[in-house]
């Protein structure tokens, strides 16, 4: 058993256009650095292992509705909606933006993990390779991150572009106002100056360089383990799709036998 | 706004709006709706008597704003039909049953365009009167597609000794009826005689049916959907308006109508406004009146 999909580094492009600064414009797309490891189950119906579908479903007419009849409504009270549609929402979208252009060079260092949201990797186009290594080398020996705007699936991001074993990293930052201020959390009061160096030291002796590979989702390896031994010892139920299934499941015997028999005159007598 | 005070069978009712277009593809009036329902009412009520009524409502015509009702509204004449009902979750909920012309009258001045019932009565609502299948056409398939597995569950049934029953769903498809009219009749022997006959025709005649609901399994095939058969589901009344942009409606047919349509390759004589429906209730009465009356058993169940 392979340890999951799409967790190999490069996967499929996301978005592809130019990074630029100054006078420089490299080709680039952008893959994701990360690819969480949770290993997800279907849901499926007990009876008979159909797996389960989700489906929108009004409750007032307790009937499915179909993706033409849903519409979107922003809540102004209970059960009172602004209705808004596809063509206001996308008269306020940013526009589609082809490049991630730096505005600023930052350390790093200064931003404070909160703002870090998510990872991703930029791969040179053909053309490109030259001045991406050259970007990132740059970036790498300056400990200098370029700060750009751009715009992924309709919303724009403020993201960070830094180099990481010679290869662009690009993360998305939260902005100012979605961080919620950690100053009102902090307990007021005063602190003795023996327990702080005591606490001092305990944090020295504890020291370690970080290694992310020594920690592993154990969990995860778990789970793995279990399904591996369970696919050696049974063999996987099958779903039906509803009527596809052979015999019984698709109702009484009799009364398959019986419709099957007809359907044969039926079609015998046309 | 013009409004005009009537009275119908000695209910005084108001109507408002009568001059209101709501079908603006064709520009049928209210009043024409209102005309339409009165003078289909001797066929329809029966259909819609005793049943829970779920209210399809287009206030603004059918470009506007709809919205289902299925709770009577509040503003009601004290003469309006209703019944209580018990919905799943225990609480009591009024819902309009028109037995009467009034009641049928002041719905349709509610906008109410589309009437759904239930298959069973609030009096007894674990117990359908009927099996119903309903059949949709996919993309790339049509009215003309449903006819041919409308005839053929017909056929089928015979073949079972079932009589069964055939009308237009008033928008792309078909509805097809096992009238049952028994005390013993259960929602869990329907569904597993409809899940067993759409499992069927979709096993011998894959090109034309399917019984499942996917798109692309739909795609050049009618959708034979069973799942109706459940005591929580509604579905428009014979003799109903739709809304779609001309007031088509579910029209119940013979099954030698529908038989030489398909023959003839006839679609459009499968779409029925409200007109032709009148007309042909005055020729030949009711084809969908079996369905109300016709006592029958569930074999092999």
């Amino acid at each position: 058993m392979s340890s999951g999909k799409g967790r190999g580094m490069t996967g499929q492009g996301i978005w592809s256009g130019t990074i630029s600064f100054s006078l420089v414009a490299i080709p680039v797309r952008l893959v994701r650095a990360v690819a969480p490891g949770r290993i997800s189950f279907r849901l499926l119906h007990a009876a008979d292992h159909s797996p389960l579908a989700r489906r929108m479903v009004c409750p007032e007419e307790d009937a499915t509705v179909p993706p033409e009849e849903i519409v979107r409504g922003y809540e102004l009270a209970p059960d009172h909606y602004l209705p808004i549609t596809e063509e206001e929402l996308e008269s306020v979208s940013p526009e589609r933006s082809r490049t991630i252009e730096i505005l600023e060079f930052i350390d790093l260092s200064e931003v404070d993990p909160v703002y870090f949201d998510r990872p991703y990797y930029l791969v040179p186009l053909k053309g490109g390779e030259k001045a991406y290594r050259l970007l990132a080398e740059v970036m790498g020996q300056t400990g200098k991150a370029g700060l750009a705007k751009f715009v992924l699936a309709e919303r724009e991001y403020l993201v960070a572009v830094t180099s990481r074993e010679g290869a662009l990293l690009l993360v998305t930052l939260h902005y100012h106002d979605e961080v919620s201020p950690a100053g009102e959390l902090a307990p007021e009061g005063k602190t003795s100056k023996a327990r702080k160096a005591r606490i001092r030291e305990d944090v020295e002796g504890l020291r370690a360089d970080f290694d992310p590979g020594k920690y592993a989702d154990r969990r995860r390896e778990k789970i793995l383990a279990l399904l591996r031994r369970k696919a050696e010892e049974e063999a996987p139920v099958e779903s039906p799709g509803v009527g596809e299934e052979e015999g019984e499941e698709a109702g009484p015997p009799d009364l398959m036998a019986a419709l099957e028999q007809a359907m044969r005159e039926v079609k015998k007598g046309r | 706004m013009s409004r005009r005070i009537v009275d119908i069978a000695g209910r005084r009712l108001s109507l408002g709006n009568l001059e209101k277009v709501l079908y603006p593809a064709c520009g049928f009036t209210k009043a024409q709706v209102l005309d339409y329902y009165r003078r289909v009412a001797p066929l329809l009520l029966p259909h819609l008597r005793g049943r829970a009524l779920t209210l399809k409502r287009y206030p603004d015509g059918v470009e506007g704003e709809s919205f289902f009702e299925k709770r009577c509204p509040p503003h009601r004449p004290a003469w309006a039909g209703t019944a209580e009902v018990l919905q799943e979750d225990g609480e009591r909920r009024t819902v309009c049953v028109a037995d009467d012309l009034a009641t049928l009258v002041w719905l349709a001045n509610l906008a109410a365009l589309e009437l759904h019932v239930p298959l069973a009565r609030a009096a007894s609502p674990q117990t359908p009167d009927a099996v119903v299948f309903d059949l949709d056409p996919g993309e790339g398939a049509d009215v003309l597609h449903c006819a041919r597995v409308a005839i053929l569950l017909r056929d089928l049934f015979a073949r079972l000794g079932l009589g069964s029953a055939v009308k237009t769903s008033g928008q792309k498809g078909l509805h097809v009826f096992v009238p049952l009219n028994r005390p013993g009749a259960t929602f869990e022997a329907t569904r597993t005689f409809s899940r067993a006959v759409a499992v069927t025709l979709q096993r011998t005649c894959p090109d034309l049916v399917t019984a499942k609901m996917a798109k692309a399994a739909r795609r050049g095939r009618v959708f034979l959907n069973w799942e109706q058969n459940d005591a929580s589901k509604t579905m428009v009344c014979a003799y109903s308006l739709r809304a779609r942009e001309e007031p088509w409606v579910s029209c119940p047919l013979a099954w030698e109508e529908l038989e030489r349509r398909e023959r003839a390759g006839d679609r459009q004589g499968l779409r029925i406004g409200p007109e032709e429906a009148l007309a042909r209730a005055e020729a030949a009465g009711d084809p969908f009146r079996d369905v109300l009356s016709k006592r029958q058993k569930l074999p092999h169940l």
